[in-house]
């Protein structure tokens, strides 16, 4: 296979493949959990579940100063990355064009320069994750091997997106198709594994926010 | 109560909700949760992270309610759930942990993990698997109607006392009043004053109030173990002589878990809403003070700081009204530092103090409490659940520390005007 | 000075003596019930309370030791209750109240106090004992007489 026609097959019949298997994965689990459903509470209320519920979805983003001072390190690096990775996925000109053709509309990218340098950093950042996971006593404790792998795969579209951005290495065509097929492969495992947390998160925090709410409680 | 491991793995089954399952699907083991967990802090153990305490019930979600779990133990790829395994885990979810759920209000994902900690209780108490200690108090729970073994005459007796020193009548089997006052096993036993204390601030107040002689019992048994169908038939016990009596509110004592029991499980225990309010005695006592019923001459002079119960403050959301009610009595308060809704577990709820295997971690994770009161130095604490106040008492003196602990409805009780 | 019969008189009486008369008095009440309990330790603690020449430090030591008996034989929150065990409790508490400072004591001074327990630990061992026959107030009878009697020597 020539590196035009790997290119072409991860553009084409890979992406498809990958999306398919994503939406597919991500659609069933969410779909799983609310299968299961959940007995209405009996109690007098104290307060409101909804409302509590869809205030703890944002409130949960800002760890108390006790518990950031307790895991400052895990909490920044974490961050950092989370952010970094929306900032190189959604706001770099390459990606809004790919996004553009997808789902009819792009908006505005940032500077090269500036993405660039994102993108440096959450590749810092992730290594920082990294190296937190394996040295932190707890972490260290709970890590399987889904964590790494997980690690693994959220990392390589980041470093080979760079490479293949700065054109390192290997011709154009071949680290693009790398990158593409990184981005495939993160696709695939996503919805069996932990990072559905990008979706689950918000029914999570939404059932924290609405159980102490009922309570009385702002959680 | 018989035992199996396959009714153990059908009680964890039961528990599964929507909750758990979004909860299970969004750990991203971060570790946050050890850092907010006094069992993980003071001992730097790390199987003590309150999510590991949830293994059992995670294995049983992940291989039984995910699609790609269930074809992974087709394929033989999950991890079992056996008796050997749940044995090793009885230390970590009944003797680490008091349900405190101080990790619930951290885990950046939003995981209840004290609710899903709650919930392997279910399905290890069902296996066999819950400490000895608890079994008793549970067993009589149920045939006696005290986890202590307190029965109708032990505590008429102590009613007697109470009248005999105060002066005023308690009643008793009083139909178609305000209040139904219970009583926790620990109070009736060890802090009988407290009695004496909510019939003086009724007395003053001029409210109607009684105790059954038929259910009298606040503290659950049933909750701390994880057995919804015990904790349901106790529940019930007050219910139908509440309904009997045609109470308007039923009064939880100081007791942490009585509350949270009664309060918010109730209802939902034996499926069906009350026909009557259920309010904590410091709920109580602050309608009381908003209605101007209470009326207080004097004050506390020394320092004071106060201890959040956490059935009663973070998971009961009895927060605000304690500190109103010492604003009343007190001219020195201080808070301890992360009081309210964050503050630390005094280590021994949840069944812990029951368990005589966790005496010594119990000890131990009291440091954590200690800390918080080196930086205040108060010259006494105020709480309000008479296992807090036992086990903090007991915590104090291993330490060498000076500092009374007082109950709050005492307290108050001691400073009411005389008219 | 008439005796003491009833509880209003009592409790005025007591609160009314000096701080080493109320300990001397709270000594005395302990020391009846002091058989009800199992624990030797209290025996140091009654000896001392009942010291005119107690110094601050035996004092402080004495409450220390009395506290510590009654986190020894305290109910714990969901062990089976003896309520003969309780007894012993009680007659710690009696004790804490004997060698508690005035200013440090909860309402009604130590004497009060010592006697408000010493009774509990009369009652406990009546609870099990299944006649209702017997009340607390031959405690509290026999404390209105010593007390009496005290005031009158």
């Amino acid at each position: 296979m020539t590196e035009i026609e790997l290119l072409s097959w991860a553009r084409g019949p890979g992406l498809q493949i990958a999306t398919i298997i994503f939406v597919a994965g991500v659609v069933i689990r969410i779909f799983e959990i609310f299968l299961l459903g959940r007995k209405a509470n009996l109690a007098e209320a104290k307060g409101g579940e909804m409302s509590n519920g869809l205030r703890t979805m944002i409130t949960r983003t800002v760890p108390d100063r006790t518990t950031f001072k307790r895991s400052s390190v895990t909490i920044v690096s974490g961050y950092i990355f989370h952010i970094g990775l929306f900032i190189v996925c959604f706001l770099s000109a390459p990606h809004i064009l790919f996004l553009k053709d997808v789902i009819g509309f792009g908006w505005p990218s940032l500077p090269t320069p500036v993405i660039d340098a994102f993108a440096v950093v959450t590749i810092i950042a992730l290594l920082a994750t990294l190296v937190n996971r394996l040295t932190n006593k707890v972490m260290r404790y709970l890590t399987n091997f889904e964590d790494l792998l997980t690690w693994f795969i959220t990392f390589l579209p980041v470093v080979t997106g760079y490479i293949a951005f700065h054109r390192i290495g290997m011709t154009a065509p071949t680290l693009l198709a790398v990158h593409i097929l990184s981005v495939e492969l993160l696709m695939i495992i996503f919805p069996f594994t932990k990072l559905m947390h990008a979706f689950t998160l918000f029914i999570a925090r939404w059932y924290n926010g609405a159980i102490s709410g009922y309570r009385g409680v702002a959680s | 109560m018989s035992a199996s491991l396959d009714k153990g793995i059908n009680a964890f089954k039961r528990q599964i909700d929507s909750s758990v399952a979004a909860f299970f699907s969004s750990c991203v083991h971060c570790g946050l949760c050890a850092e907010a967990c006094l069992f993980y802090t003071e001992t730097g153990d790390p199987k003590r992270t309150p999510i590991n305490k949830t293994e059992p019930l995670r294995r049983i979600w992940k291989s039984e309610y995910t699609l790609f779990g269930r074809v992974g133990k087709m394929l033989g790829l999950t991890k079992k759930v056996d008796d050997k395994f749940l044995e090793e885990w009885q230390e970590l979810v009944y003797d680490s942990c008091t349900l405190c759920g101080r990790c619930s209000m951290v885990c950046p994902v939003g995981n209840d993990i004290a609710l899903m900690i709650r919930k392997t209780r279910e399905g290890m108490a069902a296996a066999g698997q819950a400490p000895e200690g608890l079994i008793g108090a549970t067993n009589r729970s149920v045939t006696i109607g005290s986890p202590m073994g307190v029965k109708w005459p032990a505590l008429r007796a102590q009613i007697k006392h109470v009248e005999e020193d105060s002066g005023l009548k308690i009643p008793v089997d009083v139909e178609d009043v305000e209040y139904m006052l219970l009583l926790s096993s620990m109070e009736i036993m060890n802090f009988p004053e407290f009695i004496e204390a909510v019939a003086k601030i009724f007395d003053k107040a001029g409210a109607t109030w009684t105790i059954s002689s038929e259910a009298f019992e606040a503290t659950n048994s049933g909750i701390q173990i994880g057995v919804s169908d015990i904790a349901a038939e106790l529940v019930q016990r007050i219910v139908d002589v509440a309904d009997k009596l045609r109470v308007k509110t039923v009064i939880s004592p100081e007791c942490g878990h009585a509350y949270m029991a009664i309060r918010w499980d109730g209802p939902n225990l034996v499926g069906k809403p009350f026909n009557f309010k259920v309010r904590h005695i410091l709920e109580v006592m602050d309608d009381l003070r908003q209605q101007d019923r209470l009326k207080i001459a004097t004050k506390e002079s020394q320092k004071l700081t106060y201890h959040d119960p956490c059935q009663i403050s973070r998971r009961g959301g009895v927060i605000d009204e304690p500190r109103r009610l010492i604003d009343m009595i007190a001219d020195d308060f201080v808070e301890m530092p992360d009081g309210g809704k964050m503050n630390w577990c005094c280590g021994a709820g949840g069944g812990v103090s029951a368990n005589e295997r966790a005496d010594e971690i119990r000890l131990k994770v009291f440091e954590r409490k200690k800390a918080q009161l080196d930086e205040v130095k108060p010259d006494a604490i105020i709480s309000a659940c008479s296992n807090c106040r036992i086990h903090l008492e007991d915590g104090l003196e291993e330490y060498n520390m000076d500092i009374p602990l007082l109950s709050l409805t005492e307290t108050i009780a001691e400073h009411l005007a005389e008219d | 000075m008439t005796d003491i019969n009833n509880e209003a008189h009592f409790r005025r009486e007591l609160e009314s003596l000096d701080d080493l008369q109320q300990r001397r008095v709270a000594a005395l009440f302990v020391n009846h019930v002091l058989s009800l309990g199992t624990d030797k330790r209290l025996e140091r603690v009654v000896k001392t309370a009942s010291d005119e020449d107690a110094t601050m430090e035996e004092l402080a030591a004495a409450l220390k030791l009395a506290h510590a008996v009654t986190f020894d034989s305290h109910a714990r929150c969901g062990a089976e209750g003896h309520w003969d065990d309780q007894a012993g409790y009680f007659v710690a508490r009696a004790a804490v109240a004997a060698v508690t400072l005035p200013d440090h004591s909860r309402a009604g001074g130590p004497a009060w106090q010592a006697a408000m327990s010493a009774r509990m630990a009369h009652t406990s061992m009546l609870i099990d004992d299944d006649t209702d026959q017997h009340s607390a107030h031959t405690e509290c009878e026999w404390q209105y007489q010593c007390l009496s009697d005290y005031l009158k020597a």
